[in-house]
Parts: C-alpha cells; sequence; structure tokens
C-alpha cells in the first residue's frame, strides 16, 4: 500500500489502464477467443479428418506398388502425403490430444488406423505432421497447416499484446502531457509569499485550469494579507513616532530628578529603538533601494573602528578592501546588529573579512556563551529571545538576527552560526563578490 | 550675513501639540522660530521675512511633503533640515538627493535637535567664507583622482564606483582638505575645522582620523593623496574638480 501510495498521479492512471488492459485481454481470451477458437478447431479437425479418410481408403484399394506414387499424387500444397511400407512412428504428442478426439470424432474409423498426431518440431509454424497405420500395418503419412488457435506460442502473444503495449506508451505520453500543468502549479505554490505574486498561466484540462484560477486568486489573497499587515506595522510604527516625540519634548520641561529623567529617556529611547528594529525587519524583506557597488570590507572596518572609538572592545582583522554589490543601507545595519549583539552578550568582538572564491566572509567572534545548539535556529525567527521575561535586559524585540537574516538572504549570500570549540560565538556572513 | 539677533527658523509641522513643544524647546535654546501648520502657511511666514533655517516635517498633509521639498529648493537656498516621522532610510536618502542639509528621524531630544540646527547653522556661515561656493558644496558632486564625493549623501565613491563608508568625523575632514588642496594645513587648524563641522568636541585625535581616511583612501590599491608635512601638518596634493 505505501508502494502504491508513492507512485505519482502518472503512474496511477498508467496502472489503471493497465488493469482495465488487463481484464480486457483476459476477458478476450477467456470467451471471446475460446468460442473461436472451438469454431476453428472444428474446423481444422473436420478437414483433417476428411482428407484422411479419403485418402487412407484410395490408398488401401491400391497395390503397394503405386502407393507411393497415389500418396504423392494425393497431395496438394496444404495437405501433403507419404506413405511407406513400414516405419517406426512417432507418438502423439499430448497437446494435440484435443483435435485428435475432435478428427476421431468426425472419422470413428481412423481410431482403429491409430492417428498420431505431434507437432512439427522445426520448420513453419504451427504446422501438423501426423500418421495412420493402414490394415497392411504400413505406414500413412501426413503434414498440413493448423489454424493458430491451436497453438499459444509466444509470437501469438506479443502480437495479441502490441496493441495494448502501444496504447500504454500513447497513454503515458498523454498523461504526462495532462498533468505538466500541475508541475507548474506545485513549483509556483513552492514560491508563493517569497516576493510579489507571479500568476500561473492558465492551461491544460479545465479541471486543472480551474485549479490555477484558484491558485492565482488565492495568491493575490495571500499576497493583499501580507501587504497589509505589513502597512499596518509601518503604520502603528509611524503613529507611535509623533506621541513618542511629544513625551520626549515634555518630559525636558518637567524639571524632574535627574535620576527620574535619565530612566524615562532610557525607557523613551529603548521605545524608539523597537520601533526602528521593527521597521527595519519589515522594509528589510521589501525594500526600495537598489543593491550598488560598495566596499564591505571598509564598511566593516568603519562599523568596527566606531565602535572602538566608544571605547569598547572590538577589533578588525583581514582585508583592507572587498568589492561586493549589496544594499548599503541593509547591509551597514545587518554588519552593525551583529557587531552590537557580540559586544552585548560577550562584551569583545573580533571581526574578520576574507574572501573564499567567489565569496566575501565575515566572521564574527566572540567568548560570550554562545547559543544553546538546540536555539541556534530559533534565534533567526522573529520575535523570539533567548533571554527568559525575567532576565530580560537586552533591548529591541528580538528583530536583531532575523534582520540580518532578511539582509544577507536579500544579497544572495548566508548566515551561519556556531558555537566555538573554545566557547563563543561564532558568525558567518557570507555574500558573493562582485564580478570583475 | 550678519547675526546680530538669534538666527530665526521657520518650522512646519502637523501635529498641533508637537509644533508647540517643539518650538518651545527652540525658542529656549535662543532662536526665534515661527511656525506653519502646512505647506501653504510656510508660504506665507517665509514671504513675511526671509528665514535662517527651515525644520520641515515631510510627511505633511495637503501638498506632498516631497513636492513642497522641491518648490522650497526652487525657489530659495534657505538651509533645510527635515524630520522624517518614518525614519526609514529611504527618506533619508531621498531628502538628502533632494537638497536638505540635514535630516532627523522622529522621535528626537532637543539636544539633538538643536546640535543639528547648530551644525548646519555653522555650515553654512563656514561655507560663506570658504573660497568654496555655497550651492556647489551643499550638493554638488567632487572629484578627484577618480574619487567622487557626493555632499548630499555625504558618500565616497572609488574609482571603480563602489561606496566606500566613511564616519562623520572622516567625511568632514575630507571635505576640509578638499576645500583646501594643495595647501599645507596645520594640525591646529584641522581640529579646529573638523570640531566646527562635527558640531560636537571630539577627543579622536586628528592623526588617527587622517591615517584612516588614508587607509581608506589606499585600500583599492595606489597611494592616498594626503601627504603629511613634517612639524606642521598635512597637505591634500590631489587636483579637486567640482561638477
Amino acid at each position: 500500500m505505501t508502494l502504491f501510495r508513492r507512485f505519482g498521479l502518472p503512474e496511477r492512471l498508467l496502472a489503471i489502464l493497465l488493469l482495465v488492459a488487463g481484464v480486457d485481454f483476459a476477458a478476450n481470451t477467456l470467451l471471446f477467443d475460446r468460442a473461436s477458437r472451438f469454431a476453428l478447431r472444428e474446423d481444422d479437425a473436420a478437414r483433417v479428418a476428411e482428407h484422411l479418410v479419403i485418402a487412407s481408403r484410395a490408398i488401401e484399394r491400391t497395390t503397394s506398388v503405386d502407393r507411393a506414387r497415389v500418396a504423392r499424387d494425393l497431395s496438394t500444397p496444404r495437405f501433403a502425403f507419404e506413405w511407406r511400407a513400414k516405419g517406426r512412428r512417432a507418438s502423439g504428442s499430448v497437446a494435440l490430444a484435443g483435435m485428435r478426439e475432435q478428427i476421431l470424432d468426425v472419422a470413428t474409423e481412423l481410431d482403429r488406423a491409430d492417428l498420431q498426431l505431434h507437432l512439427k518440431s522445426m520448420g513453419a509454424s504451427g504446422n501438423i505432421v501426423g500418421s495412420v497405420q493402414l490394415s497392411d500395418r504400413s505406414v500413412l503419412q501426413f503434414e498440413t497447416y493448423a489454424s493458430n488457435a491451436w497453438t499459444l506460442n509466444a509470437g501469438r502473444i506479443a502480437t495479441l499484446l502490441l496493441p495494448t503495449l502501444v496504447l500504454v506508451v500513447l497513454a503515458w505520453v498523454l498523461f504526462r502531457a495532462t498533468l505538466a500543468p500541475l508541475g507548474t502549479l506545485v513549483r509556483a505554490t513552492r514560491k508563493v509569499g517569497a516576493g510579489p505574486p507571479v500568476a500561473v498561466a492558465e492551461q491544460g484540462t479545465e479541471e486543472v485550469r480551474e485549479l490555477i484560477r484558484a491558485f492565482n486568486a488565492m495568491q493575490q489573497r495571500i499576497h493583499q494579507s501580507m501587504t497589509d499587515r505589513t502597512q499596518s506595522m509601518l503604520a502603528i510604527g509611524h503613529d507611535l513616532r509623533t506621541p513618542i516625540a511629544r513625551m520626549q519634548l515634555r518630559l525636558e520641561n518637567t524639571g524632574l530628578d535627574s535620576e527620574t529623567m535619565g530612566d524615562m529617556t532610557g525607557d523613551l529611547s529603548e521605545m524608539r529603538h523597537m520601533l526602528e528594529s521593527l521597521q527595519a525587519f519589515v522594509e528589510t524583506g521589501g525594500s526600495q533601494l537598489k543593491a550598488d557597488r560598495l566596499d564591505v570590507a571598509v564598511m566593516t572596518q568603519t562599523l568596527v573602528d566606531t565602535a572602538a572609538d566608544e571605547g569598547r572592545d572590538a577589533t578588525f582583522h583581514g582585508l583592507e578592501s572587498l568589492e561586493i554589490i549589496a544594499r548599503p543601507v541593509s547591509l551597514r545595519r545587518a554588519l552593525s546588529n551583529l557587531l552590537e549583539n557580540a559586544l552585548h552578550y560577550a562584551g569583545s568582538v573580533r571581526v574578520t573579512v576574507s574572501r573564499d572564491g567567489d565569496t566575501a566572509q565575515i566572521a564574527f567572534d566572540d567568548d560570550g556563551p554562545g547559543i544553546p545548539e538546540d536555539r541556534l535556529d530559533d534565534v533567526l525567527q522573529p520575535f523570539v529571545r533567548l533571554d527568559t521575561a525575567r532576565s530580560r535586559d537586552t533591548p529591541g524585540m528580538g528583530l536583531g538576527l532575523p534582520i540580518v537574516h532578511r539582509a544577507v538572504t536579500l544579497e544572495g549570500g548566508t548566515l551561519q552560526l556556531r558555537n566555538n570549540k573554545d566557547g563563543g560565538l561564532c558568525v558567518l556572513v557570507r555574500i558573493p563578490c562582485a564580478i570583475g | 550675513m550678519e547675526h546680530m539677533q538669534s538666527p530665526s527658523i521657520v518650522l512646519v509641522e502637523d501635529d498641533g501639540p508637537l509644533r508647540t513643544l517643539t518650538a518651545r524647546a527652540l525658542r529656549e535654546n535662543g532662536y526665534t522660530v515661527r511656525t506653519a501648520a502646512t505647506g501653504a502657511e510656510m508660504w506665507v511666514a517665509l514671504e513675511g521675512e526671509p528665514a535662517d533655517l527651515v525644520v520641515l516635517d515631510i510627511m505633511l498633509p495637503g501638498t506632498s511633503g516631497i513636492e513642497l521639498f522641491r518648490r522650497l529648493r526652487r525657489q530659495s537656498d534657505v538651509p533645510i533640515i527635515f524630520v522624517s516621522a518614518r525614519g526609514s532610510e529611504e527618506d533619508r536618502v531621498l531628502g538628502l538627493e533632494l537638497g536638505a542639509d540635514d535630516y532627523v528621524a522622529k522621535p528626537f531630544s532637543t539636544r539633538e535637535l538643536v546640535a543639528r540646527i547648530g551644525a548646519v547653522l555653522r555650515r553654512g556661515n563656514s561655507n560663506g567664507s570658504d573660497s568654496a561656493g555655497d550651492s556647489g558644496q551643499r550638493s554638488g558632486d567632487i572629484h578627484f583622482e577618480g574619487w567622487t564625493v557626493s555632499m548630499a549623501r555625504r558618500e565616497l565613491h572609488s574609482p571603480s564606483g563602489a561606496m566606500v563608508d566613511l564616519t562623520g568625523a572622516e567625511f568632514d575632514l575630507l571635505a576640509t582638505f578638499m576645500g583646501q588642496p594643495q595647501r599645507v594645513l596645520g594640525r591646529e587648524r584641522l581640529i579646529e575645522l573638523s570640531r566646527t563641522r562635527l558640531g560636537d568636541s571630539s577627543d579622536r585625535s586628528v592623526d588617527v582620523l587622517v591615517s584612516r581616511l588614508r587607509r581608506k583612501l589606499s585600500a583599492a590599491g595606489g597611494n592616498a593623496p594626503i601627504v603629511t608635512v613634517r612639524g606642521v601638518g598635512y597637505m591634500f596634493r590631489a587636483e579637486v574638480n567640482r561638477a
């Protein structure tokens, strides 16, 4: 059953066709063919019986000197006789027992003549040879054709199966052609949500066209709902900015003690930071900005220098110049996020820019606690935070790495996180280099 | 341009309470402020008497912010700081392309806004006194030895066309060098210029900034066009073309 489930639609249809053809073949063989075969056999038997009776009577009445000549005279191209005074006779073959019975039904006198039949081993297919014993124990041999119905040989099976085989090949080709639009549909389904919807061309049978129409409509609805969601997230972000700006300015006029002021300013700046990361996350997916040639080594080094100037432990190693094609804004934000992450969780970071064939590599190594192996994939999911709610001390909404992931993917690159053997996390960004 | 009285600012902001709060904060910092809720009100405010600077919220209702921006740029050279409620990079790049002098994302603190206004006003003043033309300095591209510097976007592109990131301080230093090519600049003067332009005192030594800038200008091969004049300072030896 599992094997059957593994079959594709064309295979199943073909199996059904084969089953139908098989049943048809069996029915033909067993019913129709059998009936016609009986008719043919009876004709054959009667013909053989008549010839044999006439020939044996004629030869019986001839002197033994003339018998060989008379036997030759009685021969026709389709029924040859040969008389011998004596000789060894091959015993009849079991396969032709049925025919023998039928011949004897027609001509009972041949029973006494000890009729023996067998198939001619070589030469013309389906020919029957046989012999009868005359009253003086001389032997009359004969050779005649028999209808194909007597023998169900391989050639005959092939002849009967040939139309079925042609039918199967034709059916296979037609099934594949009919089902091809489904393959297109499957490929299109895999891409839904990964970009603006591309309508699948309507083709194939009416049912398949119906399916494609439904799919295209569904694609539009999904895209619309994703766009709506993006727009509402951006709108929320946008609308919150004005009240936060008012709070910020009002706070400056309250004359609160400096500690409360500092705390509230911190709260407002965290809210601002959250809005920025939310916006960055939403916008990185569908950035309107074009990709440009840029020097990723200089970009990385500039970020490291800026962090180092702020008194933080960031060092830069590797290439001084490496050009790639990328969207500068989102890439800069991605690299900055990785730098900030490492500095936040580990307190120090070593950034190395290198080139591996046609790929630019930017590695961020730290000596921090790393990420539990079973959470390495989770941290790329939006709104996932590794620190529990109680120990939460990281600003933002758990969008830092998802933003990086989106930005790097947008440039056709990859983001790898792995724990170093001697502790610490290594984050590796790989982006294709500029050609030339 | 003389500045006997306090600089005059036109503030365009559609949110009433925020407009009041911002105007008050700016007045407390010594600026004369006229406010406008719409583009039409802005034109009225500008016709009455000239302003030293316009603070413009780009997502105004009515006339699209961008259209308003273009018209303002066409009709006047007044420095513009635009406030983006969306705070997106697209907005920032668009604003600077349209000829804004600086950009502030909402929400902002008074300190941040005042620092930006101060820096833009100082830049405008020093441009007036420098030999470099002010409009060219603000928005045009400057070329040297195949490199391109976009003053509007504050970007540096290498001879191969790749964007080369600079920190704000590094860009200001490069701008200073390009403003005085083939002239020896003393270290003290560079420190002073950098500080003015940054609007923020920096204890980073000019020598570190110069060496970083040199490294970036020579990273893709070739020699950096900044030479050390022993005991005096530095000289930008490349020929500078303004396009």
